[in-house]
């Protein structure tokens, strides 16, 4: 049952986790801690709060999140001299996984919208440090995000 | 509010992808709660996010899986090893029967208890209620006789005694004549007790004629009789129920003069 869990749903998580981590060694190890926290928190996941794959999504979502936020990661991504959040430089790793799931639909969007997403979606940063970080009212941050959630989902759902 | 603006804002994408705030999380899931709407859009939200995904999938390396079943399989061994427990079917229905039998008794037992108890409380409740009446009866009397004290000891009050006539020495009563107000109350000190359909008429003799002063019934302390100008003196009969117009002389008890 577990596998077959698994052999349904690695590959979607597996595309989200390569789009925020954006390197493949780094996103295999994290597949592969997400699914043993699956495996071990399973008893606590909740129907009544939603469906079991938002809730495996948000798991691998937070855990390349710690990735991308670690310190070691932050070393070695420092030293690829790649930018840490948007960049419209076409050629680079980035690029690649531009093209990947929800990157490609955010590419799309407009700049002011995108950095929002990058910095929360991608990244894991609260509204409220994003405020801070872009020098810009939470209010103003809050309005922007659900702009661009509107115009993301929109998309989704055309896709 | 407004549900379709709500829906529409963008918030509830944001929360299945996991950017909302704790405020707008307890929001969401409050508002989801109440309104079938959202609850529904959410739930969208989800199945569009989730065929999304689902339509947009890297395969990852087979070699990932391949850890993530050995490493599961390495934590069951390990947490299951331990809990492994033999069960005797026979001892387990066993005890399940003994179980059975001495909660049912338990049960009756507890009823049973319980009914007394419930008899018990009434009980007490009824006692409660009939002490509570007595006291208040008792209270009432005692604010009559306290009243009735200070009337007595009033400087106004003029106090007349009336001791029995010839062949009722043994009875006595009292007049109070408020000398201000011309109030007249009476305190039957010692009276034989009325036989059924009798009762005691006082008379104030005014002029040398007997006047009807009130009919004397039950009460604590004084009671209070009719308003008397002036009299000379006062004497008690016994008369028939209701009082007569007329004192009826052989059945008197007492009598005094005034002053």
């Amino acid at each position: 049952m577990y596998s077959y869990l698994y052999d349904n749903y690695a590959g979607a998580l597996y595309n989200t986790i390569v789009g925020i981590v954006t390197d493949t060694e780094l996103a295999n190890d994290v597949l592969q801690e997400v699914f043993i926290k699956i495996w071990r928190q399973i008893d606590s996941y909740d129907t009544g709060r939603g469906r079991l794959f938002t809730w495996m999504l948000n798991i691998a979502r937070n855990a390349s999140i710690d990735t991308v936020r670690s310190k070691g990661f932050q070393n070695s991504r420092a030293n690829q001299e790649l930018t840490d959040h948007v960049s419209d430089t076409a050629g680079s790793v980035e690029t690649k996984t531009d093209t990947i799931g929800l990157r490609k639909i955010v590419a799309q969007l407009k700049l002011e919208w995108r950095v929002l997403v990058e910095l929360s979606y991608f990244q894991g940063y609260t509204q409220d440090e994003i405020a801070g970080m872009l020098q810009i009212p939470l209010g103003t941050v809050k309005t922007r995000m659900r702009s661009a959630i509107q115009q993301l989902s929109k998309q989704l759902k055309e896709k | 509010m407004d549900v379709k603006a709500y829906i529409e804002s963008g918030v509830i994408e944001s929360y299945i992808m996991g950017m909302a705030d704790e405020q707008e999380v307890s929001d969401l899931m409050q508002l989801a709660a109440q309104h079938p709407e959202i609850k529904a859009a959410l739930y969208e939200a989800e199945v569009s996010l989730e065929a999304f995904a689902m339509a947009n999938t890297t395969p990852p390396p087979p070699a990932v899986k391949t850890a993530v079943f050995a490493a599961i399989a390495h934590e069951f061994a390990s947490a299951t090893e331990a809990k492994i427990v033999r069960f005797n079917f026979r001892w387990v229905a066993a005890a399940a029967v003994i179980l059975l039998v001495v909660s049912s008794s338990l049960n009756i037992y507890f009823y049973n208890r319980f009914k007394e108890t419930t008899d018990q409380y009434e009980a007490l409740v009824l006692q409660k209620n009939t002490l509570q009446a007595n006291n208040q009866i008792m209270q009432t009397k005692s604010l009559d006789l306290y009243n009735s004290m200070q009337m007595m000891t009033d400087p106004a009050m003029l106090k007349v005694s009336m001791p029995g006539i010839a062949g009722k020495e043994n009875s006595y009563a009292t007049v109070f004549w408020d000398t201000k107000s011309k109030d007249v109350y009476i305190l039957p000190n010692k009276l034989p007790q009325a036989s059924k359909g009798k009762q005691y008429q006082l008379w104030a003799i005014v002029d040398g004629k007997p006047v009807d002063a009130g009919m004397i019934s039950n009460c604590a302390g004084l009671c209070k009789m009719k308003n008397i100008p002036k009299a000379s003196m006062f004497a008690i009969t016994l008369e028939q129920e209701g009082g007569s117009p007329i004192p009826t002389l052989s059945e008197m008890y007492v009598a005094g003069k005034v002053g």
